[in-house]
This record gives C-alpha cells, structure tokens and sequence, in this order.
C-alpha cells in the first residue's frame, strides 16, 4: 500500500519536472529577499534556539524532523530544501506522509509569505491530517495542571498539558476532549535509575493525545492529585497553527530532560507557535518547572480566561467528610469495614439524603484505597461494590457537591528559586550570609499552591563570611531534601518519610567549623490539629551518615528519632519546631542532640522574613534572613 | 508489580487484534482492549487502573495515542476509531462508570450519554433508568464493556421515553 501510494506519487512529480525548478529557484530568490529563514515564525516552527556563540541549533532530536541534513543546525539550508520537498509526494519524516502534509504548518506559513503560484506548486490534499483535525472538532485550547505527586519522582513538581476544547463541549463532557501531551517514553523494565537518566535527558520524549478522561484517571483517581485547568483566550487562527504544529511533532522526537526540556517546557513552545510573539519557551534557558510555567502564561496579558478546579479523589473524600455530622462519620467508618451495616434499621433511620451523602462519600473513601498499592485492594474494592449496590437501591441522584479546593491555584505561589541574605551569630562569632536554592519548595516557605506540608529542595547552597576571619565558608550545601508530611486520621494511615544528601557546618572536637558531608533518611508518621489554626505534628524514626575529617576514622553511621511541629500562627506566620537525638554506632562512637526553632513571615507572593535557631551538639546558630524569590 | 503491568499493557495494545477477537467472541471489535487481553492478570475486572498505570510514564500513550502514528488497534494517527468511541470510553471508564450509574449522575455517565446519542434533555431519564438497572448493567460491564453497552441499549429500548429520543 505505502509502496502504491509511493509510486503514484511520483508520476505527477516527474511529469512537472520540466518547469519544477524554475518556480522554485523564484521561490528560494524571494525566501532570501524577504530574510524568511532568519524570522522567528520559521524559527519556532523548528525549534531553533540561538547558540551562545552565534548560529541556532534545533532542540529536535529526530532526523526525520528536517528535510536537508543540515536541518539541525542551519535555519536557512532547511527552508530551501523543505520548498524543494513541497514538489515531490514522496513520504518524509516518521509519519510517512508528503512534506506538504507531514510539515502542514510550515507549508502554510510559507505559503502565506510567499504567495504560492497554485498552477506551479499543486497544494496536496492531507487526508490524514484534515481527519485528525476535524476530529477536534477544535474552539479552544485549555492549559491543564495536574498539582505535583511526592510519590513519583517524575511528577514532585507537577505536569502540564493541553486539552482541545471540543465544539458542544458541556462541563461533563469536556473530558471527552483529546490532550496534547508530552511525555518521556520509558523502556518497561526502568527501575531505580529512572531519575537519573530522566535527568541525563536518556529517554526519548513524544507527543502523543491521550483522551482526557485518562488523564482525568490518572491524576484524579490514582495518584490523588488535583487538576487546575486554564482556560486560554485564543483566536481560531492561532489554534489552528497551534493544532497544525502539533501535528508536526508526530515527526519529531526530543530527549527528554526532566529540568528543562520537560513536559512544560514543550508545551510552551507549542503555544508559541500560536503566536511567535508570545515568546514563553524563552523565559526558561535553564530549566522549567510547571508551575513557573503556568505563571509564565498568566503573565501574558489576557491570555488566560477561567479557572476551573477539579479536585482529587482524596479532596472530594475530605471535603465531604468535613460535611458530615459526627454520627454521620461513626457511619462512615463503619461501613467502610462493614458495607452491610448499611441494611440496618438505624442506618435507615436517616434522612434519605444525608444517607446518601454517607454512602457516596464511603465509595469515594474506598476507591481512593481500591485504586492504591496495597493488598486490600481487592477488599476495599468489593467493599466498594456492595456500598453502591446499596446506594443504587435509593433511587435519586446525588447532588454534585461545590468542592473548595485545599490548596491555592498554583500560579498564586511563589516564584520556585529562592535566595537569601541575612545574619546572625553563631556561638559567639557574627556573621553574614548568602544562600541560592535552585528549586522549590521547603516546609517554612509561603504555603499557598504547593502541596502542603510536603518540602523538596534541590540545590540549596549557603555561604557564609565571619566578621573574624579573613574569607567566606561554604556554611551548607544539599543537593536534595525532601520531607512529605502525611497527617493521619481515623481512615487514612499512610506514612511521612524524609531524605536529605548534602554538606553542613559542625563544631567536632577540635575543629571549630568543619565541613561534615551528611545522608539522612527517615520514615514516620504525623498527625493534624486545629488548636490555634493548623498544627502538623510529626515523629521520624531515622538514620543517618556523616563523612568529615573530624571524625574518628573520618565517619559515623548512627539512627535516631526526630519529633516535630509545623503550626500556621496566622495566614502569613509559620512555625516548625522539630528535636533529634541520634546515636552513631559506627565510625565513631557518639551522640547528638539537636533542636531547632524557626519561623517564616511572608510579606510578598515572593518575599519572605525568617528567623532560625538551631542548635547541634554545641552549635547554637541564630540566623535573621529576607528571602526572595524569583 | 508496576513493571509487569507496564510490560502487559504495550505487549496487548500491540497485539493483533484479531488474534483478541478469535479467541473471544464477546472481547470487543479490533481494539485489543478485550478482555481475553486481560486474562492473564489477576484484576481483570479493573482494566482501567492497569491501562492507567501505563500512561502514567507516557508508554501506552504514545504508542496507542501517538500523534501521526498511523493505524494502531482501535487508533488511527493516535485518535480513536469512531466505531470505537464508545466501548474504549465504557471500558476504560467502567470503575467510574459503575460508580455514577449507582448514584444517578455524573461527568462519566453524561458523556457516555453523549457518546450514545442521547439528546441533552433526556439525560435525566437514562441517569435515573442507569441507577435502576445498576446490578444488571454492572454484571454486563464485567462480562465486557460490549456487553455492558449492549445491554444499555437493550435497556433503553424498552424505555418508553429514551426509545423515542434515541429514535429521532
């Protein structure tokens, strides 16, 4: 068939042979009068980023993306061999199509700008391409925000992706839309090296349109994640170039890099192709974090309409249990371990609508645990089925609660790099500091659209000059630290765990400020009151490693535990109070004790005051800082 | 565990789906979503968390839903067949779909409305004729999501009011 269609192709081409090259040398001659390959549409369309000595290189990965083999890396030599290519029907690219349709966006942008001759340069028809797009059946483009998930590696920070807004769409059907997603492709076997040939950028990345409501699924029901979806203000013109490039990157493959050539990252380029001016992929040279992406977007002035918030599983079970009588949840318990106590007499006893509220928030109870790792799933999920067999006996419909989201939109938080200037004492010696932290979030930092009670810093460096001595320290750095608070309650139980890899300041022995390399993890669990405002209180069993020249035999590996408060004072003050005692069984022999008492005022969306104390061993450390955020 | 999972779901998408059809009559036209595909798992009555754990890392998404792909089971350029719609929208949605069949309403039940042609202002009576019919339906729905959908169709038939919408 591919051959049929291939050598059918090639009849007309060789029949215009004869006057091809003259239309064609006429194109190339007013290509270069009107400069088209240095413009920033062309530009987009391929993804060329300026070198930092002159010259662009594409970000794409895939060969099959250019049509001269010089593609990658000069701009110009494409655009002549891609109005060659539009001549000929002869397939390119992974999609195996002719260049007009496999390159539909660059065909209709050069069209345009150079006002084809119909009779010199046939247009083709793109049967495939104009299916896939009516399929759409496109009126808008929606920016979707999946909240980050702690436990997956990948997807801490967050994802983001594109819904295409059908035409008759209703708010109930709208997850009958198609995505545009991108994601890496991993081989079915990845396991723990996972992160760090994401990092390396070792995956191929791909486009691919997911349907929503698998994605509904996925960040919804199974990794209880909320979903914040932006509509965006865009003309039919420039979703339709949107929609066209996207169909050009089923030609295209990236290395996925989980820091900066990500899921958000592509995205924005994508949108920059609706409008080249739009400029978003280049707010993000280093690396891209969803929801500084998001804030990127909004930014644009205009171009975000309404918010919606759809939340998870895990919030809908929340906020429906917050509406619930206190012997309303005594139900709600026991049906969750019994589902037949929903036949007894006093169950019946209650308003039919308060019954169902009990039994709706009981199946979503057990679908978060059903859909969960765990060996009960198949427990919990036949529990799930006789609850709605009974719920299906009361013959009205639920009504659809108005759910209020538990944590802010994600672009009214802080800007995710941080630095810090500040001073104190430590002992009886002052100091000034700075610090950077390259990503993203810790427990102190302004809680609003961040995962609460969740911390995972990346590259976080203090340095530090002593009034007393001649030059600065390196006080601490950590490369990684991440903590994930999990309150429990009478249904949910599930684990808080930490783990830190990095470098501090001691005082050991004889040595006054000694570097002292550290790896510390623990596993715990944590519990929520509402005395003042919101109190996590948390307990880890832990242990931990040093590595330093002031160490007997230069190291010691020893476990202890932790315990800990987090308490909001007000909307802007936070409190994290937390002591450890660890005893180090190997290496040298010893014990430490350390406390610390810190508190966070925020002033801006990005700036915040703190105040530290800690104390270790025989360190007492007092630091004022004024942190922002950027 | 999510590793044979991840492994299961690219091995039978990209399985033949006559190979699915031959074995098991009632498995789903060509999408290699049927349940014979699933026979060897141990929940095969929840193909949807499985399916989803695969997407999770992009696997199956870009191998069923990759954009200018070409023709892959019941996907052609990464957008499902039209004569598919609605058994991958029942199959892959059947926990949810349970869920809101049994309470009377939902995003998932109205748009399976939709994608049955049920007109907007008669989506109140198949909501209520769902939850009537709830053991029936979901008994049907485990069998497979063809059955499932064949039996809501069976059921609206019968119905005095859904028949004559569905008609028109």
């Amino acid at each position: 068939m591919v051959l049929l269609l291939w050598l059918s192709g090639h009849a007309p081409v060789s029949a215009h042979a004869g006057s091809r090259p003259v239309y064609l040398d006429e194109l190339h001659q007013q290509a270069k009068a009107l400069g088209l390959a240095g413009r920033r549409e062309w530009h987009v369309l391929l993804h060329y980023r300026s070198n930092l000595f002159g010259g662009y290189t594409s970000e794409q990965d895939d060969p099959g993306f250019f049509l001269s083999p010089q593609g990658k890396t000069d701009p110009e030599a494409e655009l002549f061999a891609t109005l060659a290519r539009f001549f000929s029907q002869d397939l390119v690219g992974r999609s195996k199509q002719p260049a007009q349709c496999a390159f539909v966006a660059r065909y209709n942008w050069l069209k345009t700008q150079l006002a084809f001759d119909e009779t010199k340069l046939p247009e083709q028809t793109c049967e495939r391409f104009q299916r896939w797009y009516a399929d759409f059946e496109a009126i808008g483009l929606s920016l979707i925000f999946p909240s980050g998930f702690m436990n997956n590696p990948s997807s801490m920070f967050g994802h983001t992706f594109l819904r295409v807004d059908q035409k008759n769409q209703t708010p109930q059907t709208r997850i009958l839309a198609y995505t545009i997603n991108y994601a890496a492709e991993l081989p079915p076997d990845a396991g723990i090296e996972y992160p760090f040939k994401g990092i390396l950028g070792l995956y191929p990345g791909y486009f691919s349109t997911i349907p929503y409501y698998l994605k509904v699924q996925e960040y919804r029901d199974i990794e209880n994640r909320d979903i914040w979806e932006y509509r965006l203000n865009l003309t039919p013109d420039q979703i339709r170039r949107v929609l066209m490039h996207t169909w050009e990157m089923g030609n295209a493959t990236f290395d996925y890099y989980f820091f900066d050539e990500n899921c958000s990252y592509h995205i924005l380029a994508l949108l920059d192709a609706a409008d080249p001016s739009f400029r978003l992929a280049e707010d993000f040279p280093f690396y891209t974090i969803p929801a500084d992406s998001m804030r990127a977007v909004l930014e644009r002035q205009g171009l975000v309409g309404e918010v919606v918030y759809r939340p998870s599983r895990r919030t809908l079970v929340k906020r429906k249990r917050e509406a619930l009588s206190p012997e309303e949840e005594q139900w709600l318990r026991r049906l969750v371990e019994d589902p037949s106590e929903a036949t007894r007499e006093a169950f019946g006893a209650l308003p039919q609508a308060r019954r169902m509220l009990v039994l709706d928030t009981a199946s979503d109870y057990l679908r978060v645990r059903g859909d969960g790792p765990s060996d009960m799933q198949k427990v919990w999920r036949e529990r799930n089925r006789q609850i709605l067999s009974a719920r299906a006996e009361i013959h009205a419909p639920s009504t659809e609660m108005l759910v209020a989201p538990v944590v802010d939109r994600p672009d009214v938080g802080h800007q995710t790099r941080r630095v810090s200037v500040g001073g104190g004492w430590r002992n009886d010696r002052a100091f000034e500091e700075v610090a950077f932290r390259m990503a993203y979030h810790d427990l102190l930092d302004p809680e609003p659209g961040y995962t609460p009670d969740a911390q995972i810093e990346v590259l976080n460096v203090g340095l530090r000059h002593y009034h007393d001595s001649s030059q600065a320290r390196l006080e601490r750095f950590n490369a990684i630290n991440i903590v994930s608070l999990s309150p429990m309650d009478g249904l949910f139980r599930a684990p808080s765990w930490k783990a830190s890899i990095g470098m501090q300041t001691v005082r050991h022995g004889d040595c006054q400020l000694c570097s002292n390399g550290a790896f510390n993890a623990g596993l715990g669990g944590a519990i929520e009151s509402r005395w003042l405002k919101r109190e996590v209180w948390f307990a880890f069993a832990e242990t931990e490693a040093n590595y330093s020249k002031a160490y007997e035999e230069r190291h010691r590996i020893g476990g202890g535990a932790s315990i800990g408060l987090l308490a909001d004072l007000t909307d802007r003050w936070k409190l994290l109070a937390s002591g450890t005692y660890l005893r180090y069984a190997l290496g040298e022999h010893g014990d430490d004790i350390r406390w610390t008492v810190a508190q966070r005022v925020s002033v801006l969306q990005n700036c915040a005051v703190r105040l530290e104390y800690n104390h270790r061993d025989r360190d007492n450390d007092v630091v004022f800082s004024i942190q922002m955020f950027f | 565990m999510k590793k044979v999972l991840l492994f299961s779901v690219v091995a039978l998408f990209g399985m033949q789906a006559g190979l699915a059809m031959a074995a098991n009559p009632d498995a789903g036209p060509g999408c290699g979503l049927g349940k014979l595909a699933w026979g060897d798992y141990s929940h095969q009555k929840n193909i949807a968390p499985q399916v989803l754990m695969a997407t999770t890392n992009g696997t199956f998404g870009s191998q069923t839903f990759g954009i200018s792909s070409g023709t892959s089971g019941c996907t052609n350029d990464g957008k499902v067949m039209a004569e598919h719609k609605t058994t991958m929208f029942a199959e892959l949605n059947f926990e949810n779909l349970s869920q809101e069949m049994a309470q009377g309403q939902g995003e998932h039940l109205a748009s399976l409305a939709a994608l049955m042609g049920v007109p907007a202002q008669h989506q109140g009576e198949f909501f209520a004729m769902a939850q009537e019919h709830y053991t029936t339906l979901v008994k049907a729905g485990e069998a497979s999501p063809v059955a499932m959908v064949k039996a809501l169709n069976a059921t609206m038939a019968a119905h005095p009011v859904l028949a004559q919408a569905i008609l028109k």
